[in-house]
């Protein structure tokens, strides 16, 4: 410090002096319910949760009501669905269809895993690779998966490997495209340190790429197996002994609306669920990247 | 302190770096970054490379450090030529590249990990280095939950911890704010001093130039050229921690004037 003050540089010294009343407090202005960006706490978010979800359910019981009685067997009401869905579970066995697809969805999706997100990551690193596969590919990803069941038939039958070959092929160019930019978009930093440390092109791709890409990656799978059940469903419309889709789809040759509408709840549930899942085990599988929350 | 990369040993009379006519061409050749640049790195001196935006002096440092190639010249580090990086060439980046799935520890173990150091060597140094840049407390946190200025000391830990012959900073501060960055400087004098090493980095703040350098290369623009190699003999040669000291030394000024106005003669 230097001991010579400069003149041009003077102490402060109103320093605030005792027995002075408190500075009034300050009135932020009325919070408005539209606040831009505002976040909600925890307990008013789960409020709001309920009054959206009350008001979705509401709608679906005045439908029915306001529905001429003639043709309200077609709009059943949320207790008629229920009593739907309690009946699948409790006489028609729906369990082992429920099992039947979710294991379809699993196999299928492991499968496309297993060979998309290497293929994407090695896409993502390498140029040559990419040039090698990515035009094929795109192509692939503009043909709808669900034109393959005409070819998928002839070739299995009305098998399970049919259905799960149309899961695969639904998925598995999307996943590839989507890890692919997962891999490209890791800061290249982190590759151009690992070159300057000395590290191999080996342990540059497993030990600087992979965990750098791995939650996005993880993010884009879980984001495809939501597309996975929508295929489930055409497969299983096609031919399909069981599974959730095939029992759908026999209550609409019946027109139990109710025994439709349960199949849709329940894929919905199943949804909701591989959701809670992904994220949970994202978050125990990548402390580092655990979102804080605000 | 034994020496962690083992490919290249300190000769004194050999030039730590040694680059020669250097050329960069781009786009076929329409385009020359740099045109025919040579210079010679002298043992434990703090260069900064300066000089306007696109001038080359990011170019030249990405091809000492190996992730970019000239298109002609020779690289000789310690007499010996080289081709692609190497461990004897420790980078910092301005973008901050601790690792984030690994904590500051296991990010500064890294770099000894990928040379393979003994692991019982690798923690008595990553402690060590953890303590010099003040973040032994932080040892098990992500790089997530540090402040910018940590990330970047611990990404200076990492790479002092593989003991490089010659360490590269490509705007190491930029990203940081007036006072962490002011902090950082003086850290990184301070590290420097005690390692012992041959420096380069990238700034385009002159005032950072002169508090930190030994020498400055001020380079000019299109085609890239050394304009001007300024030894700072002003400064005694010792290194001056304190910014006030250095404020008041006799020369400064004057060649904090001469810098302004070389850059502003390459922007015009």
């Amino acid at each position: 410090m230097s001991k010579s003050r400069d003149a041009s540089v003077s102490s402060l010294e109103n320093l605030p002096s005792e027995n002075v009343e408190a500075a009034p407090l300050y009135i932020p202005p009325k919070e408005r319910f539209l606040e831009f960006r505002r976040q909600p706490s925890t307990q008013r978010a789960s409020v709001l949760a309920f009054i959206g979800a009350l008001a979705f359910f509401g709608l679906w019981e005045a439908g029915h009501y306001l529905t001429p009685a003639s043709a309200r067997k077609f709009f059943p009401s949320i207790g008629e669905v229920g009593s739907a869905l309690y009946m699948l579970f409790a006489e028609r066995n729906f369990l082992h269809d429920v099992s039947i697809s979710c294991w379809r969805i699993f196999v299928s999706f492991m499968a496309a895993s297993a060979i998309g997100v290497p293929i994407g990551i090695l896409m993502g690193c390498f140029g040559n690779i990419r040039a090698l596969f990515n035009p094929t590919l795109t192509a692939w990803r503009y043909l709808p998966a669900a034109s393959f069941i005409p070819l998928l038939l002839v070739w299995f039958g009305p098998t399970d490997q049919a259905k799960i070959a149309l899961l695969f092929i639904g998925v598995i160019f999307f996943l590839i495209s989507l890890v692919l930019d997962n891999t490209t978009a890791i800061q290249k930093e982190f590759v151009e340190a690992g070159l300057t440390m000395g590290a191999s092109r080996r342990v540059i791709l497993t030990g600087i790429v992979v965990p750098a890409a791995l939650p996005a990656i993880f993010d884009s799978m879980r984001n495809m197996i939501a597309v996975s059940w929508t295929y489930l469903v055409i497969a299983e419309i096609v031919g399909a002994q069981d599974g959730i889709g095939a029992v759908m789809m026999r209550a609409g040759r019946f027109l139990n609306v109710d025994v439709i509408m349960a199949g849709i709840v329940t894929i919905g549930a199943l949804g909701l669920l591989t959701d809670v899942i992904f994220r949970g085990a994202a978050r125990v599988l990548f402390p580092w990247n655990v979102e804080r929350r605000s | 302190m034994n020496i962690v990369a083992k490919d290249f040993t300190p000769v004194t009379n050999v030039p730590p770096l040694k680059a020669s006519r250097i050329t960069k061409e781009y786009l076929g050749g329409s385009f020359k970054a740099l045109d025919d640049v040579s210079f010679e790195l002298h043992n434990n001196q703090i260069t900064a490379f300066v000089g306007p935006s696109g001038c080359g002096k990011t170019t030249m440092l990405r091809i000492i450090a190996g992730l970019e190639y000239p298109t002609r010249g020779r690289l000789e580090v310690f007499g010996k030529n080289v081709q692609g990086p190497g461990p004897d060439r420790g980078m910092i980046f301005q973008a901050y590249t601790s690792f984030p799935w690994l904590t500051a520890m296991q990010n500064v173990e890294y770099g000894m990990k990928i040379l393979k150091v003994p692991a019982a060597e690798r923690r008595e140094r990553t402690m060590n280095f953890l303590k010099l840049v003040h973040l032994e407390k932080f040892a098990d946190t992500y790089p997530r939950s540090l402040s910018g200025g940590m990330k970047q000391r611990v990404a200076l830990a990492r790479t002092l911890a593989q003991n490089p012959a010659i360490i590269l900073m490509d705007e190491p501060f930029g990203a940081l704010d007036a006072q962490v960055r002011w902090e950082m400087q003086e850290l990184m004098i301070e590290l420097i001093e005690r390692e012992k090493k041959t420096v380069v980095a990238i700034t385009h703040d002159i005032e950072e130039a002169i508090y930190l350098a030994d020498r400055i290369i001020f380079f000019s623009r299109q085609p890239g050229r050394i304009k001007a190699d300024i030894p700072l003999t002003f400064k005694g040669g010792r290194r001056i921690k304190q910014k006030e000291e250095l404020l008041e030394m006799p020369g400064y000024a004057e060649l904090e004037r001469q810098l302004f106005a070389m850059m502003r003669e390459e922007i015009k």
